[in-house]
């Protein structure tokens, strides 16, 4: 009888004991925040902005385990409602395993991460930047849901260059993406007349390299981003061979003071189908900012940046094949968990961020935005 | 003149003492689990640590740092060390766990849980502003060095 009692409580005991060391290594962190757009022409990223819109509402949480010294696996759900866009279905962010067999070399597998310039991989997390909106010629905050992730692997690891040389961190990728049923790219295909039953998707891979210099808060780096597409609809289809995007980025920074730039060129050739026409795209986008930003006190940051995205395969005297946007940000942190931001865009030119379903009585070539924007993260 | 000797003896005395304890206050001890085999750390390898680009040091010995929440330690630590204010090294971290590539560090609210932690836990590595012999830690030498 005492063999029976005894003996079952004291595996549940030490179950209890495994299960609590286990739940104390888990870690669960998240965010969410509330945006507000008010533009003077135009609606921008399909919110009615010229009126005032507070359609733009983000929330993610992250859980992570230490599985053992070398294995990590963690999940990040995520859910975004921003205009037209995203909407109350919760999204996998991120689900990884992460095995790292050194400082060197380490392997990543699951829905990983797109590392792409400076910001790609983090430009959803609001709380790391001073900014609202990043630079839209890089990072379209209408399409993240597709260029944010993919489903896939990498191999990453970092070694110090000998002498004084600095050291070095690399990612390599290779996987597979689908455009957002809910994004701007589906938005602008449905645009064209075709709405597609399953999103297009394809073949992606890529790396990055940066070199952590030996002066001090300087970094410079590259990425190489190779993307194909394909998908049916109905209507047509859309077909993108394999096109490559080159990033070239700079970031320094020394006390309260912050700069970075990019350069990103990327030469495609999207072809769609609809009905029995043909309708080739080319694009060729060079895009380019330069930011500034400075810690003014512990809690107010402030900052400014231009951002220049051209089509030069198309006539580029038009606002449809430019965008440049003038920006003034400042970003003022409550504690270290709550933070607010406001933020002033000079927009000229229409080639980002317009939407004709906002836009029914056509585009304005130039338009200036308020944007704000409250949020916590812990 | 042997009276003279010992005065002068005694005001470098001093002079020593408070330059050390002014020293002391704008610095912070690096302190190990006494299982570790390392007794100095170069100050890169230290940064690079705290910074999540390494895990291990020099020597192949895995390193697992843990941070104070706050307070003047905290901040004399990652301004001396890291080279950054206490919300860099929070966004930094931020970064990490949120786009799947590593996890928060651990943190403690007072020197004495860092402490009793780094002591009882193998390869744990922390800072504080003072150690005792009782408190069961290896303090290691921090060396500078840059790449």
């Amino acid at each position: 009888m005492l063999r029976r009692t005894v003996l079952p409580l004291l595996v549940c005991m030490c179950t209890i004991r495994l299960l609590a060391q286990d739940l104390e290594n888990i870690q669960i962190h998240g965010f969410a925040t509330q945006g507000f757009l008010f533009s003077s022409n135009n609606n921008y990223l399909s919110m009615k902005s010229s009126t005032g819109s507070l359609q733009w509402t983000e929330g993610a949480i992250s859980v992570s385990d230490p599985v053992t010294d070398n294995l990590r696996v963690g999940i990040q759900l995520h859910m975004y409602q921003m205009g037209d866009f995203g909407g109350p279905n919760i999204q996998v962010d991120w689900a990884s395993g992460d095995y790292k067999f050194s400082d060197r070399l380490g392997f990543r597998a699951g829905k990983i991460k797109t590392p792409l310039g400076l910001f790609n991989d983090s430009q959803d997390v609001d709380s790391l930047f001073l900014w609202i909106l990043l630079p839209q010629a890089m990072y379209p905050v209408d399409n993240r849901g597709f260029d944010l992730a993919e489903l896939g692997g990498e191999a990453y690891g970092s070694f110090a260059l000998a002498r004084r040389g600095g050291s070095v961190q690399y990612r390599g990728h290779v996987g597979g993406n689908a455009l957002d049923s809910n994004g701007g790219y589906a938005e602008q295909l449905a645009e064209a007349g075709l709405v597609f039953r399953n999103p297009p998707g394809g073949k992606i891979f890529g790396g990055d390299l940066r070199w952590m210099t030996p002066w001090h808060g300087l970094m410079l780096g590259s990425s190489v981003l190779s993307q194909a597409l394909d998908g049916t609809a109905p209507a047509g289809a859309v077909h993108l061979a394999p096109s490559a995007t080159i990033a070239y980025y700079a970031q320094w920074q020394k006390g309260n003071l912050y700069l970075a730039g990019e350069y990103w060129r990327t030469p495609i050739d999207p072809l769609l189908t609809i009905g029995p026409a043909t309708v080739p795209l080319p694009l060729d986008q060079r895009d380019w900012y330069a930011m500034a930003s400075y810690r003014v006190s512990k809690k107010l940051d402030l900052g400014s940046y231009y951002s220049h995205y051209m089509n030069k395969a198309m006539d580029t005297t038009l606002p449809a094949n430019y965008s440049k946007d003038v920006v003034v940000s400042g970003r003022y942190d409550f504690n270290p968990y709550f933070y607010g931001k406001v933020e002033g865009h000079f927009l000229r030119g229409t080639g980002l961020g317009y939407y004709a379903s906002v836009n029914s009585d056509g585009l304005k070539p130039n338009s200036n935005m308020l944007a704000a924007r409250i949020g916590f993260s812990f | 003149m042997k009276q003279t000797g010992k005065t002068c003896g005694c005001v470098l005395g001093l002079g020593l003492i408070l330059v050390c304890t002014g020293a002391r206050a704008q610095d912070v001890m690096v302190v190990a689990n006494k299982g570790m085999s390392a007794s100095q750390i170069s100050s890169s390898e230290l940064r690079d640590i705290f910074t999540g680009v390494r895990s291990r040091l020099g020597d192949g010995t895995r390193a697992v740092p843990v941070i104070l929440k706050g307070g003047p330690a905290h901040e004399v630590f990652l301004n001396n060390y890291i080279g950054e204010s206490p919300d860099e090294f929070r966004t930094r971290w931020r970064k990490a766990v949120f786009t799947g590539q590593g996890a928060m560090l651990k943190e403690f609210a007072s020197e004495a849980a860092l402490l009793d932690y780094v002591a009882a836990t193998p390869n744990s590595l922390g800072y504080v502003s003072r150690v005792s012999r009782e408190d069961g830690v290896k303090v290691l030498t921090v060396w500078k060095n840059s790449r």
